[in-house]
């Protein structure tokens, strides 16, 4: 059996993952939430599991460093990354939306100013509707932007709408599905198919 | 740019130059033995040949130059296309196979690729004959090229360009859909392909048909019983035929551990039309090789010219090689040392030439120049005479006929 590596980011999605991965008896023995560990096997080290930063988990996948993925649907859009994506686990549900102080002309405006974490999600948006746009690229707290006149809307992940209610934003435009993805390098699909479509089939027989 | 590669010799960049050099030689050793010819096309080509055909090189990628009478060209984008033009203007029908091979670079403009523009690509191009023979010749002598490089692991993955192409042409797709749709298939993203065909208004069969295409993956017997349990369009009978005959050919070549079939992939250069395939290697996201069979590329120049042809990407394979230490670089042995003094150094420099001329590797320093350097052997002219030194042994010569039959005497020796 050759040795398959599984890349996510800690938190909830991961504590999520490991959870499913324990009923179909795949158990990381030493991992405990808070280990600063970054490296964990299984019990027959046939899985090793790599936790890297969320936004870097498609491109672990997509250049090989991992065979497999667990990456929110924004990050993995965001990459840009050429990835197979198998599974949809159901998990860290919420949409990519449009959100802003009022919604009145946001149809018609032409060269807006948005600001996001995910320019290139936003921008391929923006160019699929045919509206020109200035993207500010932040790195957190984008709902600052139009309250301080940095932005006129902001793109973001939006979950329960709490942060943007409390901020006197709310959502203009839904733009996409978010939720929790299994990725899968292309050519480890290949080269170690029998792991890869053992490891996939067994979570999705948890997941059901 | 600099993919994820673990560098554990941490080689200099002179190293990894060694080492590509000798991964083309093999490259082009094998090409050779299939009965390829090597050939090379124009560095400046006009736009206008590409920008005239639909379905190739996307026009943004392309590297253009305007020279000094305002005609604009671009920098070879591609290999196959002017191959084929060039096929194509000789207006005798093609008389006989012709195989052709090149190691050239391409260059194109991706923003996938941090800004790379270059990359060398050592491809084939089989064209005049169209049979599954042919097809499975071709896969045969890209996985034979795997084999040459040492990989323990690595897959063709055998596509069909027309089958997704085919069973989803009668759902009159808007293109938007229609790529929508294909990059689902293309990523295996089975979530997101059942619920846009669930509002698609088509018969459910056709549903479940395409549904499959993704996970039509696999040993190619198997697949191929996949697909005949779905319903298929007449033009696709005849190409399944094909690939089953392909198989066959496979199977005599011994290869059908290395090939796999993969329903669901899709080329995004148009001018594919039979089997397409790509070659993977373990720890390397990107495929090492890419081709597939051209038959309708020639009619855009009114000619018919089938043909099948593949390219390998040079620096990717380099990559690979480097990574899982494939090609060890060749330790650097130099095979003369000669250190003369200044009143030798006529007869020092005639020898070096005259070693030199018999192929040996020599390098000449002045007797006062501080060197380390390790040599098979070590000359030494002085003015008390010359010597010649390889390990403990020290042995006094007078010329360098003198020297070579020394040189035999110890050769015979050893």
């Amino acid at each position: 059996m050759e040795t398959i590596t599984l890349a996510m980011a800690k938190g909830r999605t991961a504590q999520s993952t490991i959870e499913l991965l324990k009923t179909v008896n795949i158990q990381f023995q030493d991992f405990h939430e808070k280990s600063r560990k970054l490296i964990f096997y299984n019990e027959d080290h046939t899985i090793k599991l790599l936790f890297v930063k969320a936004v870097d988990v498609p491109t672990y996948v997509e250049k090989g460093a991992a065979d497999i993925g667990i990456a929110g649907k924004d990050n993995i859009l965001e990459s840009k990354a050429d990835v197979y994506e198998m599974l949809d686990l159901q998990i860290g549900k919420c949409q990519f939306s449009i959100a802003g102080k009022n919604s009145e002309q946001f149809g018609q405006q032409q060269n807006i100013v948005v600001a996001s974490k995910y320019p290139n999600l936003t921008e391929r948006h923006f160019a699929k509707k045919g509206q020109t746009v200035d993207i500010v690229k932040l790195n957190g707290s984008v709902e600052l932007a139009p309250l301080i006149g940095l932005a006129d809307y902001i793109a973001d992940i939006v979950e329960t709408g709490t942060t943007l209610r409390e901020n006197g934003l709310s959502v203009i435009e839904k733009v996409e599905d978010i939720s929790t993805r299994l990725i899968v390098n292309k050519a480890s699909f290949a080269t170690k198919s029998a792991e890869i479509q053992d490891f996939i089939k067994k979570i999705d027989r948890a997941m059901r | 740019m600099q993919p994820y590669v673990y560098d554990k010799e941490n080689s200099s960049k002179i190293e990894d130059f060694q080492i590509r050099e000798v991964l083309i030689s093999k490259l082009r050793k094998r090409f050779e033995t299939y009965g390829y010819k090597q050939i090379q096309t124009s560095v400046f080509e006009a736009y206008d040949v590409y920008a005239n055909l639909s379905g190739t090189v996307n026009k943004d990628d392309m590297i253009k130059v305007i020279d000094s009478s305002g005609k604009v060209l671009v920098l070879r984008p591609d290999v196959t296309i002017p191959i084929t033009r060039m096929e194509a203007l000789n207006k005798q029908p093609l008389q006989e196979e012709k195989r052709y091979f090149y190691i050239l670079d391409v260059f194109r403009q991706l923003s996938a690729q941090n800004g790379q523009k270059e990359h060398t690509q050592a491809g084939i191009e089989y064209l005049g004959k169209s049979t599954p023979e042919v097809d499975a010749e071709v896969i045969m002598l890209a996985v034979h090229l795997l084999k040459d490089l040492n990989f323990a692991n690595f897959k063709i993955e055998i596509g069909h360009a027309g089958f997704t192409k085919e069973l989803i042409s009668n759902l009159s797709l808007s293109n938007g859909q229609q790529e929508q749709l294909e990059s689902y298939i293309q990523s295996k993203n089975l979530a997101e392909l059942e619920a846009f065909l669930a509002d698609l208004p088509i018969k459910t069969e056709w549903k479940q048909a395409i549904k499959q295409i993704p996970m039509m993956y696999g040993r190619p017997d198997e697949v191929i019983k996949q697909v005949k349990a779905i319903p298929i369009p007449g033009p696709l009978e005849q190409e399944l035929e094909n690939l089953i005959k392909l198989w066959k050919v496979l199977e005599a070549y011994e290869i059908s551990d290395n090939v796999v079939l993969n329903l669901g992939l899709i080329n995004n250069m148009d001018y594919y039309t039979g089997i397409i395939f790509q070659g993977y290697v373990e720890n390397t996201g990107r495929p090492v090789l890419m081709g597939g069979r051209y038959d309708q590329l020639g009619v855009q120049y009114d000619k018919h010219i089938p043909a099948i042809g593949f390219a390998a990407e040079v620096d990717v394979l380099l990559q690979a090689v480097i990574q899982q230490g494939l090609i060890t670089k060749k330790r650097e042995i130099r095979d003369f040392i000669i250190f003369y003094d200044k009143n030798k150094q006529k007869e020092a420099l005639t020898t070096a030439f005259e070693l030199r001329t018999k192929d040996y590797r020599v390098l000449t320093f002045s007797a006062d120049e501080e060197i380390d350097l390790d040599g098979r052997y070590e000359l030494f002219f002085t003015s008390t005479g010359n010597e010649l030194r390889s390990g403990r042994q020290v042995r006094p010569f007078s010329n360098t006929a003198d020297l070579v039959r020394i040189l035999e005497e110890m050769k015979e020796g050893s």
